[in-house]
């Protein structure tokens, strides 16, 4: 498990002839903590950062709203066609993205927003993914609460912040992760929607050490090091909703 | 003055400075690396210093997904003024039309096509239309590593050196140094990766393909074809050539580039671009190292190819000239001079390749100039399409390297297999339509399907009964930030792509023809596609196991303990850590003669694996490759869905005096029913959609075994330029994976009591 993330790690110490040692080596022989000075410096990393946070929270608090209203209507609420909606919704997650890409290009294309943060991130401020996640959750969450607070005069949105959401914080939690995730990671989008460098993303950036001739480890791993430690910080936050025993306290009796 | 007259005067001051005043702006795009940025920099702020009025965006795009994004730009409308094109791209571009033919602004803006060697301009000239001023090339050439053969007391090889004196080399340089039993040094390197071998072919005086490019029978399975495969996969068998995987490995990793490197091979075929990296291990003292022609069979004479690549104009450019004056200064001596302090190329320009030679006294340069006269156009520059080609040759030499097929029958088969192929591309390019240019507008398309849903949520909403009616309005609310959302990036994609899949689109051009089933008649006929469809569910039975695996992970996990965080963020790494990154560490634990799976298997008394390439072990490496990159993201969810099962069942079950067993049965399996279902659907989707592993440590090899259905459909957009044809295809993978996902719902979905 851990041992391609060491490589990661010991590769983005290294020179880059000790890389080429053959047989490979998994220690640097000496550390070479330049290359992440150089890694981040090479390329204009800390605006690469900001795009990318600025993306990845945007995607994240719009996923968590939109999903979660859209969750609460599936698993909670009464309407003709509840099913077939959902089934629709389901059946988008199937078409592979790779023939979706051009025409959202296109359409990005036509509103002029080639270059902006409006198209890295719209794409992504919903998730029918994380509808389906958050759907199956709620429907678990007992609905003696739900009918308790409704019998307390709480319309709908208040059932839903009141009752359902704090009940679900695990479920919230996976979904800011992997939406998280999900903007912090993208590559091929970033890349296709923006031409200008200062509006690049940081997994475009540590793309740009693989060049079509060859591709400089130490930088590279050195890049993808540190743009992977947000993320790492961020689940070791959030993992503390998945002990068992904090969300259900509200259940006894 | 009078005033009118001043006036007049006024307007005319003001008219000229806007025409001479007015910047124009042009974007250029090529795939330079990090440190080539700075040198096209400096080349173009030169040329902004001669042309004032012009102002140029530079958008560099290192790696290998240019193309992806240059053909986009162009299926926009919105391609850069300038892009640097490899000439495999040419015939497909010339075809379609998509460049701006360059000829007219030769003479008026003084343009010297001599100054470029004229063998490498011929690559993009189609009668009397030149589509590209090449900036740079290079013949593949024979790295040797001096200091092994002055110990192995082998003379340097001269220009006029053979297949034979080849063979030799690598025979006495392939040894044993310490006496263990196993090869420590190597002669040389070969892998099935025919941009490599197709120099070899062309040395004996064979070819893949006839000269007019029509057939491949009578030419792959001829004896001077068959001859030089034999040879060079003889390399392999003797042990002269380490077994270093699959082009695809060695070539994703710079395995042969790394072993050249550090003295394990002694002789390297390839081009000028690795030059940077040797010259730096070349002043650190590290290498020592010669270039050496192709040598040359008895029976052929002395040949090579050339990879070039050039600066081109597409053909709806709003300032032809202007742009047409900046790819020829980007070709031009100034920029071939900036930029030979890179050494990845030899520059197109005569003047500037002489310089540099002149200028060189390792000899390395002159040897590079001293084979330019005999190198040849690729097929790759002068047949569209011809990189599928490329794969079905690939495919052949598979056959015989790796299943020890028979030459001639195997080399007879696929020459047959070429011809349908060349067969099928020609009648492609040939197909007529109704003459009407039409470009499909995207957003007339969104506006359709914006009123068609809000029809139905209008519909749904009259539909309801009068007492569910305000229910209905508050669900609609709900719904609506994510419907919108969803007609504008999924259901107006979905529709584009439905209605490409009954059309022709090659993605540059503008024009999609109706061509009704064409598309899916073609699929049904289609093995290859049988092929990836079976892959496809092969590989998706990977995902039963993968959450068996996650939930007992997930088990594990889920109670408080000491370092209970670090555990989990540990599992959950591999979802955190850069895919390409993971995904080399994998290809080095499979590597047939290095790798730890290997080393691992040798610990037991197994024999080694070939895994990645071998048709019967790759699928089954990939495989366990994504259940370990998946179980992360699966336990996660399994963590998350195990919070909600209440404590108090357990407890009320330990106190009835059930055993764990009892417990997991009763408890926890029912209740984790919902998250189950969701993991099962999300995972089962997911691999029915694979591609990126398969993208990056197969390509699908060997011999299709890896092929999925993704990558196929990949291909056949990005490769082929056939967006209707791998829109049919996504179409077909949708409705499969919507009866699979139905079956599902109605066998394991009915059974959730969500109560």
């Amino acid at each position: 498990m851990v041992l391609p993330f060491l490589w990661m790690v010991s590769t983005a110490l290294m020179t880059e002839l000790e890389v080429y040692q053959f047989p490979p080596k998994f220690f640097p022989s000496q550390w070479v903590w330049s290359n992440f000075t150089e890694a981040l410096t090479l390329q204009p990393f800390a605006r690469f950062f900001l795009n990318t946070v600025i993306v990845a929270a945007a995607t994240t608090v719009a996923q968590l709203i939109v999903c979660s209203l859209a969750a609460f209507a599936f698993a909670r609420l009464h309407f003709p066609w509840r099913e077939k909606i959902f089934a629709g919704y389901l059946s988008t997650m199937m078409v592979p993205a790779i023939v979706t890409i051009i025409p959202s290009f296109l359409i990005i294309n036509a509103f002029g927003w080639m270059n902006t943060y409006q198209a890295l991130a719209s794409p992504m401020l919903s998730s029918v993914w994380g509808i389906f996640l958050l759907r199956q959750f709620f429907l678990t969450i007992p609905r003696e609460l739900e009918d308790a607070a409704r019998i307390d005069g709480a319309n709908d949105l208040q059932v839903l912040w009141r009752v359902i959401l704090p009940l679900s914080r695990p479920a919230l939690a996976t979904l800011a992760i992997f939406a998280f995730m999900g903007a912090w990671k993208d590559f091929l989008w970033p890349l296709l929607v923006t031409n200008r460098i200062d509006m690049r993303t940081v997994e475009v950036g540590i793309a740009n050490f693989s060049s079509m001739y060859q591709t400089d480890w130490p930088h590279q791993m050195a890049a993808a090091v540190v743009v992977m430690t947000p993320i790492v910080v961020l689940f070791l936050f959030l993992q503390r909703h998945f002990i068992r025993g904090i969300t259900m306290t509200g259940l006894k009796g | 003055m009078t005033s009118p007259t001043r006036s007049c005067i006024a307007w005319l001051v003001l008219f000229t400075t806007a025409c001479t005043g007015q910047e124009i702006t042009l974007r250029l795009a090529n795939w330079a690396s990090l440190e080539e940025m700075d040198l096209d920099r400096a080349a173009i702020s030169e040329f902004e210093r001669l042309h004032p009025g012009i102002h140029v965006l530079y958008e560099p795009n290192p790696g290998r997904q240019y193309e992806e994004k240059l053909l986009t730009g162009l299926a926009a409308g919105a391609a850069p003024d300038v892009f640097l094109l490899d000439s495999k791209l040419i015939p497909t571009f010339t075809n379609k039309n998509v460049l701006l033919d360059l000829t007219p602004f030769i003479a008026p803006l003084n343009i010297d096509t001599t100054q470029w060697f004229s063998n490498v301009l011929a690559i993009a000239r189609r009668g009397d239309s030149l589509f590209a001023f090449p900036k740079g090339f290079t013949p593949l050439m024979v790295y040797y590593n001096r200091e092994m053969f002055r110990r192995a007391g082998i003379p340097f090889p001269r220009d006029n050196w053979t297949w034979n004196d080849y063979l030799l080399t690598a025979r006495r340089l392939t040894r044993d140094l310490n006496g263990d039993g196993t090869t420590d040094t190597y002669g040389t390197t070969f892998t099935n990766y025919y941009f490599y071998w197709i120099v070899w072919v062309w040395s004996a005086g064979g070819d893949v393909v006839d000269p007019l490019g029509m057939r491949a029978t009578g030419l792959l399975n001829s004896p001077p074809t068959e001859l030089a495969l034999h040879f060079l996969i003889d390399l392999r068998r003797q042990g002269y050539a380490p077994d270093v995987g699959s082009w695809v490995q060695a070539e994703k990793t710079g395995m042969n580039t790394q072993l050249f490197a550090n003295g394990s091979t002694a002789m390297l075929l390839d081009g000028h671009w690795r030059m940077p990296v040797f010259i730096k291990y070349v002043r650190e003292g590290r290498l020592d190292i010669g270039v050496a022609p192709l040598p040359r069979h008895p029976s052929g004479g002395r040949t090579n190819v050339m990879y070039e690549s050039g600066w081109c104009v597409p053909v709806d450019a709003s300032h032809p000239k202007e742009a047409a004056e900046l790819a020829a200064f980007m070709a031009g001596s100034f920029a071939a001079r900036v930029r030979s302090s890179q050494f990845l190329e030899l520059p197109a320009v005569r003047a500037i390749a002489e310089e540099i030679v002149a200028a060189d006294t390792t000899g390395w340069e002159a040897a590079f100039f001293r084979e330019v006269p005999f190198c040849r156009q690729p097929w790759g520059s002068k047949i569209e399409r011809f990189s599928e080609i490329e794969w079905t040759l690939q495919d052949a030499v598979d056959e015989v390297m790796l299943k020890e097929a028979p030459m001639h029958e195997t080399m007879t088969a696929y020459a047959a297999r070429i011809d349908r192929e060349l067969e099928s591309i020609r009648s492609h390019e040939k197909m007529t339509f109704a003459p009407i240019r039409q470009h499909t507008e995207i957003l007339g398309m969104l506006a359709a399907v914006a009123v068609t849903v809000g029809g139905l949520v209008f519909l749904l909403y009259l539909r309801a009964e009068r007492r569910f009616r305000s229910g209905t309005a508050r669900a609609i609310g709900f719904l609506g930030p994510s419907m919108v959302h969803l007609c504008v990036f999924l259901l107006t994609p979905m529709a584009f792509s439905a209605y490409l899949s009954v059309h022709r689109w090659d993605i540059v051009v503008p024009d999609t023809p109706f061509i009704g089933l064409e598309n899916f008649r073609e699929m049904a006929a289609d093995p290859l596609f049988w092929n990836a469809l079976t892959n496809t569910l092969a590989f998706s039975l990977n995902v039963p196991a993968g959450m068996a695996l996650a939930l007992g992970m997930a088990l594990l996990l889920h109670r408080r303990f000491r370092g209970v965080a670090a555990l989990r963020a540990l599992y959950f790494l591999p979802s955190v850590m850069s895919f390409v990154a993971i995904a080399l560490v994998w290809m080095w634990i499979y590597h047939p003669t290095f790798g730890a799976a290997n080393y691992l298997l040798s610990f037991v008394g197994l024999p080694p694996l070939q895994w990645l390439n071998d048709t019967q072990t790759a699928m089954l490496s990939v495989v366990v490759f994504t259940v370990w990159l998946g179980m992360g993201y699966q336990m996660v969810i399994f963590l998350a869905g195990l919070q909600g099962i209440p404590e108090e069942l357990y407890d009320a079950a330990r106190i009835d005096g059930a055993g764990s067993w009892q417990r997991f049965k009763r408890i926890t399996v029912p209740m984790l029913k919902p998250t189950t279902f969701f993991i099962l659907i999300t995972s089962l989707i997911g691999s029915f959609q694979t591609f990126t592993s398969i993208y990056v440590m197969t390509a699908g090899g060997p011999v299709g075994s890896t092929d999925v259905i993704v990558y196929h459909i990949y291909k056949a957009a990005w490769e082929q330029l056939r967006m209707g044809y791998a829109s049919a295809m996504a179409w077909v993978l949708f409705i499969l994976i919507m009866i699979a996902s139905w079956i599902q719902f109605r066998v394991v979905g009915r059974n959730i009591d969500y109560s």
